[in-house]
């Protein structure tokens, strides 16, 4: 099944190399998005007990989020090219476990995201944000994690669309909502009382704690706060389910009544 | 190799139309190594059993075994005998020949030498030896079509099914493809199920199936079928009204003569018979007829016969392929 998943992920990893517009558009859109909103909502932000911190700053972790979500997302999208184009039905009569197309897709979309989201790392430093090695390895864990729970759930999704037409507007009332609702634009400390509900139970925003998390406390002591072992826990879950649902999904065959 | 009874595939209604029933209670077998093609006007079920065939769908009722495994209880068994090619591309065009291939032999877990054989021996009747850095995209239709058949043979697969695979090739390729599908399935033993209804690819066919409305109308050799409607046929066209004639033909002669489209056509004309009778009806109606002839029934005369329907349009490849 790995071994599947892995030659199905390299074909992704080498189709996106090979398509420089989405190298391009994958690194510069996100780092737009946090130099324009950072700089030009700097003097504006400021929340309660935040006062040290820029909204370059408070917003970094945030673009990291949104950069996995649009990475593992688009990749998503190509479920809907390969079905056009005749590659997936090729796959699915081909002797593998269902949950092998199931992660050849998402450790693809990772991949590619995990490329993106690490020289976005390298940012850090200017900002006076420092990891210790371990925080290093946590933070990895959060963006993987992040990363195939944005892919499964992108799976799930685009799995019965017939045009990326549809999928690009279930991406706009869906998935980008559950990024601005995880506390990337702003604290849910500032939300209205039904927002913070919402937050609260949006996988996005424990996704984005543990992905905070390693930039402002030493890794080892993480592993014993039970707010960052609580979200943890919900990331690995939605990561989960999300792949269990989408398995589920590729194995049912249509049928008739 | 392949057992099909009582398969009965109804879709389900959707919101614009009723339930539709695409295939009835249908019972058909292909024995091991024998090639079998598939034929049928559009819309007679044809792809509904192909994608039920290949796993992709499951019918209503009904059972299919192949290779002694049970379908639909044993997929993942099935699977693993079984090749497929799709009427559309199945192949990564943003990839090479060669990666292609890699990533198909990494799907059906096949690795280093043994990869490297099979490579090597489903290439070998191709036209794709130096082409392999090339991306499929930058490839002719023909030449894709092989990457498509060589990457299913790589596999060894023992049942092998082909959906319409040579739609959208020149005469010539399509020739090449069915030529090499041929030697390669006698040679392996493979069993073949193959839709098409290009009638001029079944003639070398062990058995060929002819489906309408979801119901199988005829399943034979080229050879029975062809005997089915006899030896010589007169075909006639009329100048004028093609159902006067036929009415007066068959009154004066008592011979069945059927009308298809604008022509007559008086089947099951005993060997020898033809010429006589084409010389009478000469005498009798020389007026009212533009054209005659006697020919000897092909594949697409069974068709018509027992379809009632003429050979779809884009068919029509038939005469230049010879």
């Amino acid at each position: 099944m790995l071994s599947v998943a892995l030659s199905l992920a390299k074909r992704e990893f080498v189709r996106f190399v090979r398509q420089p517009q989405r190298v391009i558009g994958a690194v510069a859109q996100p780092l737009m998005f946090w130099l324009f909103l950072g700089a030009g909502m700097g003097t504006s932000f400021r929340p309660a007990g935040l006062a040290q911190t820029s909204y370059l700053e408070y917003f970094y972790p945030g673009v990291m989020v949104m950069m996995l979500l649009f990475a593992s997302v688009f990749a998503c999208i190509t479920i809907i090219e390969d079905r056009d184009a005749g590659f997936l039905q090729g796959v699915l009569v081909a002797p593998v476990s269902r949950m092998g197309i199931v992660l050849g897709k998402v450790f693809g979309a990772t991949a590619i995201a995990l490329v993106q989201v690490l020289l976005f790392t390298a940012a850090a430093p200017f900002l006076g944000l420092h990891l210790t090695l371990f925080g290093l390895v946590l933070l990895l864990l959060g963006f993987v994690l992040t990363s195939i729970g944005f892919a499964g759930l992108g799976f799930l999704l685009a799995w019965g669309m017939k045009s990326t037409s549809g999928f690009h507007a279930i991406m706009m009332v869906f998935l980008m909502p559950l990024w601005m609702l995880s506390g990337a634009l702003f604290p849910i400390s500032g939300a209205p009382g039904w927002m913070n509900v919402v937050m609260l139970v949006n996988p996005v925003f424990h996704a984005l704690e543990i992905i905070r998390a390693p930039f402002y406390g030493d890794g080892v002591a993480l592993l014993g706060q039970s707010g960052y072992l609580t979200s943890l826990a919900v990331v690995i879950a939605w990561a989960g389910l999300s792949l269990l649902g989408s398995m589920k999904r590729v194995g049912k065959r249509e049928q008739g009544v | 190799m392949i057992q099909i009874s009582s398969l009965t595939h109804t879709y389900p209604a959707s919101r614009k139309q009723a339930p539709r029933k695409a295939l009835d209670d249908l019972t058909l077998s292909v024995g091991e190594g024998e090639f079998a093609i598939l034929s049928g006007p559009n819309g007679s079920g044809k792809s509904t059993l192909f994608r039920i065939l290949c796993g992709l769908a499951l019918p209503s009722s009904g059972a299919v075994t192949i290779g002694g495994f049970d379908l639909f209880k044993q997929p993942a068994e099935v699977r693993r005998i079984l090749g497929v090619v799709f009427q559309n591309p199945a192949v990564d065009k943003h990839l090479s020949v060669a990666e292609n291939l890699r990533l198909h032999a990494d799907l059906y877990g096949i690795k280093g030498d043994e990869f490297a054989r099979r490579r090597d021996e489903a290439l070998g009747w191709t036209d794709l030896a130096d082409r392999l850095d090339q991306k499929v995209e930058t490839l002719s239709g023909g030449l894709a079509r092989q990457v498509e058949l060589a990457k299913v043979l790589m596999t060894r697969p023992k049942v092998l099914l082909l959906d319409e695979p040579t739609t959208g090739l020149d005469p010539a390729s399509r020739r090449n493809f069915l030529d090499a599908l041929l030697r390669l399935q006698r040679q392996w033993k493979m069993t073949v199920l193959m839709t098409s209804h290009v009638f001029s690819e079944a003639e070398d066919v062990d058995r060929v199936a002819i489906m309408r409305e979801g119901k199988l109308l005829a399943y034979d050799s080229p050879q029975a079928l062809k005997a089915m409607i006899g030896t010589e046929m007169v075909v006639v066209q009329p100048i004028g009204d093609a159902e006067e004639l036929a009415v007066s033909l068959r009154a004066e002669l008592g011979l069945a003569v059927r009308r298809h489209g604008d022509e007559l056509r008086l089947e099951e004309t005993e060997n020898g018979a033809g010429l006589p009778m084409l010389e009478g009806i000469l005498d009798r109606w020389r007026g009212q007829i533009k054209s005659i002839s006697i020919k000897q029934p092909d594949l697409e005369d069974v068709f018509v016969h027992v379809t009632g329907k003429a050979v779809p349009e884009h068919a029509t490849h038939k005469a230049e392929a010879r």
